[in-house]
């Protein structure tokens, strides 16, 4: 049976100007990879919003996903956490099984 | 009349109607970027050639100068006449000043075909007015947020001035249009001939798609958002184009401008960024709530301005300078 290693997957979903300063927290943290991914549509603050329905791009969504040890991610976490607080985004950490831990 | 009825006004309408009936049509967003690219283009080169055929004058540099100072003003008189009427926070006050202050691009473009419709003439150089206008404000909006705040770390202020300095400075709009007169003003009339076929021809159709996609986006804007505003927010997005036009229009009776040039400054003081002030605002003050200014830039004063604003202000143009 394939051996799985237990990592901590973070996701973030945040607004895209936005994206390089959190871009940034992972890089000084140390986390070496992550996936950024398009945000089509949702709704949340009494608010809907959905891609291509804004000119200027501003409102427009991502999600960061990366995948890592503990003792990177924590730190990671607490900083992002933080940026929050004045931004538009939704937070969330789960453990997560890899195949090939030698790639986070 | 005749504004009004033209298809570039008609198709906006057209994108307004429907997306406020719900319609899920919709014009792909990278397209849509392209169509946004290539109007600038061909505005900034036209008029980069217009200035490459006249000196730039004493009355030039004091046009240039107006707009700098209406683009940092314009946004105290809106951010007061805000925080007086509307009951809107601090933050959400200045954020929408900042709009307010800068200009709207497809508001120019339009303006520019109607002025061409109405047969008075305008110069090239006022693509670079639009593009002097597009920053001032921001500085304006951020400083009205951020007075009397707890300052930041130096860290954390200087890497914001970094990356708010990116997104300002080197922004499509002000790249394109600054880059296009540059190139216009070099290649000159032999050399924008060559490109005619692809910028001149098209234009008019590539508007009308364009702002069939703008209709489209303002009223899903206007559906989403105009709940969340009260009577004096709307009713702010309607009158303060008016203030920043007539502004312009006594700037340019000082200055002594024609009426076509006149009519492009009331244009650019009345219109309300959409595009590039949203984005700095998302970054530099993302406790605002973008629902309040792009519904009003978007949803409320540019199809005032495409409707009654462009017709009323060349009108007014020629009557004081014609």
């Amino acid at each position: 049976m394939t051996e799985l290693h237990t990592k901590l997957r973070l996701e973030l979903i945040i607004e895209s100007p936005a994206l390089r300063r959190a871009e940034d927290v992972l890089k000084d943290c140390g986390v070496t990879g992550w996936t950024v991914v398009p945000g089509l549509s949702g709704f949340g603050g009494s608010t809907r919003w959905s891609r291509g329905t804004d000119i200027s791009e501003s409102t427009d969504m991502v999600v960061v996903i990366c995948i890592g040890d503990a003792d990177v991610l924590e730190p990671a976490l607490e900083r992002l956490h933080t940026m929050l607080a004045r931004r538009i985004g939704v937070l969330n950490v789960s453990d997560v099984r890899v195949l090939r831990p030698g790639l986070f | 009349m005749s504004t009004l009825l033209s298809p570039v006004v008609l198709f906006f309408a057209l994108g307004l109607v429907v997306a406020l009936l719900r319609s899920p049509m919709s014009v792909p967003q990278s397209f849509a970027k392209g169509l946004a690219i290539y109007l600038m283009m061909a505005i900034g080169l036209k008029g980069g050639v217009e200035m490459s055929k006249t000196a730039l004058d004493g009355q030039v540099f004091a046009v240039f100068g107006a707009a700098t100072i209406l683009s940092f003003g314009l946004p105290f008189i809106a951010y007061a006449a805000l925080r007086f009427t509307s009951g809107l926070s601090k933050t959400d006050a200045a954020a929408t000043a900042g709009h307010y202050g800068s200009i709207s691009i497809v508001t120019f473009v339009a303006a520019i075909e109607a002025l061409r419709m109405a047969g008075v003439p305008s110069s090239g150089y006022l693509v670079a007015v639009a593009a002097i206008m597009e920053t001032p404000a921001i500085i304006s909006a951020l400083w009205l947020a951020m007075r009397g705040s707890k300052a930041k770390s130096a860290e954390e202020a200087s890497r914001d001035r970094g990356e708010l300095a990116r997104e300002v400075l080197l922004n499509a709009s002000i790249v394109v249009l600054l880059g296009a007169l540059v190139i216009g003003a070099v290649a000159g009339e032999d050399g924008f001939e060559r490109l005619s076929p692809f910028f001149v021809a098209p234009f008019q159709g590539v508007l009308c798609l364009f702002m069939l996609d703008m209709g489209l986006n303002a009223g899903r804007g206007l559906r989403r958002g105009w709940r969340k505003l009260g009577v004096a927010p709307i009713a702010f997005g309607l009158y303060m184009p008016l203030i920043g036009a007539s502004i312009g229009a006594l700037c340019g009776m000082l200055i002594g401008m024609p009426a076509g040039d006149m009519a492009l400054l009331m244009v650019l003081s009345a219109s309300a960024s959409y595009i590039a002030v949203p984005a700095a605002m998302r970054l530099a003050l993302p406790e605002s709530d973008p629902s309040v200014y792009l519904t009003l830039s978007l949803g409320i004063t540019f199809p005032f301005n495409i409707a009654v604003g462009i017709p009323l202000y060349i009108a007014v143009a020629t009557m004081m300078a014609g």
